[in-house]
């Protein structure tokens, strides 16, 4: 996989500590790595947020040794202030920063192109295209950063992380260095002018290294009627592209990797080469527009070209691009003929999936505490009648914005922004706000940026209800270890830091509930809507059902009594099934009864007490 | 054994949970041990909370490919749910693609909620014959289920997909890959899955 | 197909501001409760046809059908709908006239109905502590008194018949204003498979009413004018003083005229033409001008039998109403008619609305109460 190979680059280099926040898709660089830490004797760490992540990294680097983290464009913005003092202050041993996008946001809350922030801090940007690539630029990446005295970007998006290819492996380099900070001299970002001209030069320097990377490859005629210019999976797509429509023959592919700072002469050897210039990456015109200014600056030699891409909407200003949207703007461009099947196949398949084949909405998992919750969040706010407001945060309860959770969630952004936007709402009652402010937060989201958001809440006496949804895990991105969890990533047992004793000790009015049991939520939580007196947590702690059914399988043996079960009839209109909508319940329109679906559920009994008709029986297993 | 063309094109399709990624990883390991060149994609995260899942297999005797496979291209598609079977054939499907299906529906929060119905599978099945060349069922839950949990449905599926001869995957080749991935004593009943989709398979004919 | 269900509950009933809180759509369902006062939705249901709508007294109301059904009459007597008779009664016991509202004629009449095994239980109106009113069942004679008083507050009394429990075999009786009266009727009408025992209920007493207030922003503004003491009681005294009487803890009495409830008086109430509750057994309310005594109207068999067993056992005593008294009562029961028309003309319901009335008795009721009113 694309995130192993580049896990395997960093071993092969010598990589010595590594930390990262988990972010798909990023987490599988630091996730292998801590699963061969041991061997290799070398520190790997899951880390609270991307910005101590990328402290813990740096510090290696500063101590002389080799570091790296991880992390999803998200994570690059939490880690952003350190970044912008750190490409003044420099770095001394190789530091690798990995930053993995998710393009269409396919499991992001936004999407974003990190591309950018090399930009910005102006620090070296790679951007591997292939799996075997990955791995090797990501050893060369510890190189450039040691030589440079800068931490090297890599940036790959999810069609690169996640996908897999053959890769050829390198030797590992066993790094036997000891680690010494040299008091003598401070790291720091002062004084920030000298500092800020010295990183122009170290960027003058590896724009030399650039320029002679065997990574930057040209293939294709001399002369080609348009040159494609690109870089990541991009690649990837053009080739093929190119393929299907045979227009290899018509057209060159610029294939850059190292895309901050441009390597400029390289770049304008080739960008003679044709009049049409196609600009193939994602999300953001970045290439395109750095290589427009280029071009500016350097008009008088090139002449006059029609760049093409995102500005010319032959690309998607928007989402990730694949091999179709690649060879429909060649084959435009090129006015090369292409069917890729029968246009009647098509026709005949798209009708035909939509005709038989049902979306599939996103849901809880059978038996996810997160669905209890909200189920009670629902009726409580129902009871209370003013409208109340529920700040959502990220992690598999973000689903509470969709009807898998009711619906019940109105915003969510970035880590801890729903206890941070609560600790606003809980102010506005002076102004005439008469809505309940309430609050979900999962306990890996809690230690990532929440607390600070509590005590503000608690010191400047914000009036709010926060639910912390503890189900022991960071459940959506693979179950990595955190600080409630009481296992490091390496393996070794942790004492856990205690979120109840956490809030407690912040001042707040702590309380702990078990989801499962509605009744008993359904009521603190109205209760404590009702409180006006600043701020209150409300802990609703069971394991995530994955992790639970791995050890225990269920808690109960649920079934439904056919005699029992109203169904569809007035006085229940299947409330289990269209309502609480838990994938192991089914429903079986022939005997218009509810069923258990047996391979589905997981036996944590709660359909059983949402039944009006007690039809749903649960045994203790 | 030569494959059809070069880059032979596979998608594995499902629902999150089935096992999907596993299935595309040990195919592909299966693959390059034969030496073939191996490129996979994989589409998963928040779509593995009951969203569609799929792998994208290309296998090449010469290169590596685009991770994603260009539309219409697909040569086999390996479906652990059916109607994601047929879901991948609006993209992906042409005259000429080879369906091998897991009969067991998973439902949708919807169909389960009442709100859409699931297609009668016998339908489901006719159409994807009318959109391809060749189609081969088997139920791999049920056999899942018998040898004590469903997600023995992907290994199933791949004893099936060695039994139809598209490529060479005898059960040896199973068998040292899968000793990589899984500890000793799960072995033992993971060849008896891959067994049991040996012989389970069946063309389906209209 | 038009629907017949919740979501036509909603968006006519509901939405419109029309809902009386009588109770029959609660707690048939998961879905509808109530709760602090309020009608309480927890999910949507999408059914095309339920008994909430059907047993819901602002949807199609169809008096001549409702009339044929209980009295097997036409709907003719506009004034105050069928009776048989109406008679001045109050309770015989002191204790009971204190105790209760009024002259203690309904509290007596339902112990005696308990005690004689006419009923073996009764779904009655009681106020908690903080005089929310709530359905009670009461099985045992004595108990009765827990639910004497009024409260001049809506509340869902029907949701306790529809709750329960309820053994196979008991006979219900049912004290209920007049949108609770209908609602039944329409229950018993109602093809819906039920769950309530609606066929049970053999007799039921009508409370006259003339509005009736929403409890949670009344109750907010009395805490308030009362400067926040324990409010023991309520009462509203006759014309020509018509204050609301508030007894707090203490004994203080705080007098606050009626002019200052009024913006709580519930919507629905001003489209209701029945003051008098027309459709149940006997119907009780107060004598204008006399107090100690109240007007009982006599309508079916049932309800004469009970009376004059009840006085014949020296339960209750009765005289005849004097005639003026009657006429009084005949033409306050026709101008409410009249405004409740008025008031659906104005909302544009007079054709549309839940109520069904032929046109001829529509003019009738508009021509005759002016010149009642003159």
């Amino acid at each position: 996989m694309g995130n192993e190979a580049i896990a395997r680059g960093a071993i092969e280099a010598g990589v010595q500590v590594c930390a990262a926040y988990p972010g798909n898709p990023s987490s599988e660089i630091i996730g292998s790595l801590s699963q061969v830490a041991r061997e290799l004797g070398i520190y790997v760490e899951w880390s609270v947020n991307e910005k101590v992540a990328l402290e813990v990294a740096t510090a290696a680097s500063f101590a002389g040794l080799r570091g790296l983290t991880a992390m999803k464009q998200n994570g690059l913005n939490v880690a952003s202030d350190f970044l912008f003092n750190l490409n003044l202050s420099g770095s001394k041993g190789g530091l690798v920063v990995v930053v993995c996008d998710d393009p269409s946001a396919l499991s992001s809350t936004n999407e974003e192109d990190s591309r950018l922030f090399a930009k910005m801090c102006d620090l070296p940007l790679l951007e591997p295209s292939t799996v075997q690539e990955a791995q090797k630029m990501t050893r060369w990446a510890f190189d450039l950063s040691e030589e440079l005295g800068l931490p090297c970007l890599i940036r790959s998006v999810t069609r690169l992380s996640h996908a897999r290819g053959n890769a050829e492996l390198g030797p590992i380099t066993k790094n036997q260095q000891n680690p010494r900070f040299d008091t003598s001299r401070p790291i720091i970002p002062q004084p920030v002018m000298e500092t800020h001209k010295a990183l122009h030069n170290k960027m003058k320097t590896c724009q030399d290294r650039f320029e002679q990377s065997p990574f930057n490859v040209y293939r294709g005629p001399e002369k080609p009627e348009l040159l494609v210019v690109t870089c990541g999976p991009g690649w990837m797509y053009v080739r093929e592209a190119l393929l299907n429509l045979g227009a290899e023959n018509r057209t060159g592919i610029l294939k850059l990797a190292t895309t901050w700072p441009l390597p400029a002469s390289f770049l304008m050897e080739h960008l003679k080469k044709a009049d049409r210039i196609l600009f193939v990456e994602e999300v953001d015109p970045f290439l395109e527009n750095n290589v427009k200014e280029l071009c500016a600056q350097r008009a008088g030699e090139l002449g006059v070209k029609t760049f093409l891409g995102k500005a010319s909407s032959h690309l998607p200003n928007v989402g990730e691009i694949n091999p179709d949207i690649v060879t429909r703007a060649i084959q435009q461009i090129l006015d090369e003929p292409y069917e890729p099947r029968s246009l009647q196949y098509a026709r005949e398949a798209a009708e035909a999936v939509s005709l038989l084949a049902p979306s599939r909405e996103l849901g809880f998992c059978a038996g996810c505490p997160h669905r209890a919750t909200y189920w009670s969040v629902k009726n409580a706010l129902a009871m209370d009648g003013r409208d109340g407001i529920v700040l959502g945060d990220i992690g598999c309860y973000t689903l509470g914005v969709r009807p898998a959770g009711f619906s019940q969630v109105k915003t969510c952004h970035a880590m801890g922004s729903g206890v941070g936007l609560a600790n606003g709402f809980g102010h506005l009652e002076r102004f005439g706000l008469n809505q309940p402010v309430l609050t979900v937060c999962g306990d890996s989201t809690f230690y990532h940026a929440a607390i600070p958001a509590l005590v503000n809440a608690r010191y400047n006496q914000s009036n709010f209800l926060m639910l912390i949804l503890d189900n022991s895990a960071t459940a959506m991105t693979g179950f990595q270890p955190h600080a409630g969890t009481g296992r490091t990533a390496m393996g070794a047992d942790a004492s856990v830091v205690d979120i109840e004793a956490l809030c407690k000790a912040l001042g707040a009015r702590v309380q702990v509930k078990n989801p499962f049991d509605v009744q008993d939520t359904t009521e603190t939580i109205y209760k404590l809507l009702q409180d006006r007196e600043g701020i209150k947590v409300l802990i609703l702690k069971q394991e995530c059902a994955l992790v639970r059914v791995k050890r225990q399988k269920a808690l109960y043996k649920v079934r439904v009594d056919q005699e029992r079960c109203v169904g569809q009839e007035c006085g229940c209109n299947r409330r289990c099934t269209r309502i609480f909508k838990c994938p192991g319940l089914a429903w079986d329109p022939v005997t218009g009864k509810a069923q258990i679906d047996e391979a589905i559920c997981t036996g944590c009994g709660t359909c059983a007490d949402i039944c009006p008709q007690s039809a749903i029986l649960k045994e203790t297993v | 054994m030569a494959i059809e063309k070069d880059p032979w094109n596979i998608i594995i399709t499902g629902v999150g949970g089935q096992g999907n990624v596993l299935a595309s990883q040990i195919l592909g390991q299966m693959l390059v041990q034969k030496g073939y060149v191996i490129t996979i994609g994989e589409t998963y995260g928040a779509s593995q909370r009951g969203g569609s899942v799929m792998s994208h297999l290309r296998v090449s005797q010469r290169d590596q490919f685009s991770p994603l496979i260009p539309e219409g291209k697909c040569d086999l598609v390996v479906g652990l749910e059916p109607v994601e079977a047929l879901r991948v054939l609006a993209q992906y499907g042409n005259p000429g693609v080879q369906m091998l299906i897991n009969t067991r529906p998973i439902f949708p929060i919807d169909v389960i909620a009442g709100n859409t119905r699931y297609p009668e599978l016998s339908v489901v099945l006719k159409k994807i014959q009318t959109l391809s060349r060749r189609v081969w069922t088997l139920n791999a839950t049920e056999i899942g289920l018998e040898l004590g949990d469903p997600i023995f449905s992907n290994i199933v599926m791949i004893g099936a997909l060695s039994a139809i001869d598209l490529l060479p995957l005898g059960r040896e080749d199973f068998q040292d890959t899968i000793q990589e991935y899984l500890p000793f004593h799960k072995v033992h009943l993971n060849m008896e899955a891959f067994d049991r989709g040996r012989e389970a398979v069946q063309e389906f004919l209209l | 197909m038009e629907n017949k269900g919740l979501q036509a509950l909603e968006s006519c009933v509901i939405q419109k501001d029309l809902c009386t809180f009588c109770g029959a759509c609660l707690s048939l369902c998961p879905y509808l409760h109530s709760w602090k006062g309020k009608w309480l939705k927890l999910d949507d249901c999408d059914l095309a046809e339920g008994r909430c709508f059907a047993y819901c007294p602002r949807t199609r109301v169809n008096l001549e059908t409702l009339h044929q059904e209980v009295f097997g009459q036409s709907y003719s007597n506009i004034e105050m709908g069928l009776f048989k008779q109406v008679k001045m009664v109050r309770a015989s016991s002191p204790t009971l006239r204190q105790k209760a509202q009024t002259a203690g004629v309904v509290s007596a009449l339902m112990k005696f109905a308990l005690k004689e095994g006419f009923i073996n239980g009764a779904v009655l109106t009681q106020r908690t502590p903080d005089h929310l009113p709530i359905g009670r069942v009461i099985r045992r004679p004595n108990e009765i008194l827990s639910c004497a008083g009024s409260s001049y507050v809506a509340g869902p009394t029907l949701q306790a018949l529809n709750q329960g429990p309820w053994k196979d075999s008991e006979r219900i009786g049912v004290v209920g204003t007049p949108c609770q009266v209908l609602a039944m009727r329409k229950m018993s009408l109602s093809p819906l498979k039920r769950t309530t025992p609606i066929d049970r209920v053999t007799l039921i007493i009508g409370l006259f009413c003339t509005w009736a207030l929403t409890y949670e922003p009344f109750m907010k503004f009395l805490k308030n004018r009362v400067k926040g003491a324990r409010i023991r009681k309520l009462d509203i005294t006759p014309p020509p003083e018509r204050l609301l009487k508030v007894i707090t803890e203490n004994d203080r009495i705080w007098d606050v005229p009626l002019d200052e409830i009024r913006p709580f008086i519930r919507t629905t109430c001003g489209v209701c033409h029945d003051m008098t509750s027309e459709l149940s057994d006997l119907s009780v309310g107060t004598v204008e001008g006399i107090q100690g005594w109240s007007t009982v109207i006599i309508r079916t068999d049932l309800g004469e039998k009970i009376l004059s067993q009840a006085e014949a056992a020296r339960i209750v005593k009765s005289q005849p109403l004097p005639e003026e008294k009657f006429k009084h009562l005949s033409e306050a029961s026709l101008l409410k008619k009249q405004r409740a028309l008025l008031r659906l003309k104005e909302r544009g319901e007079l054709e549309n609305g839940y109520l069904t009335l032929s046109r001829e008795l529509i003019g009738r009721i508009l021509s005759e109460a002016n010149e009642a009113g003159s």
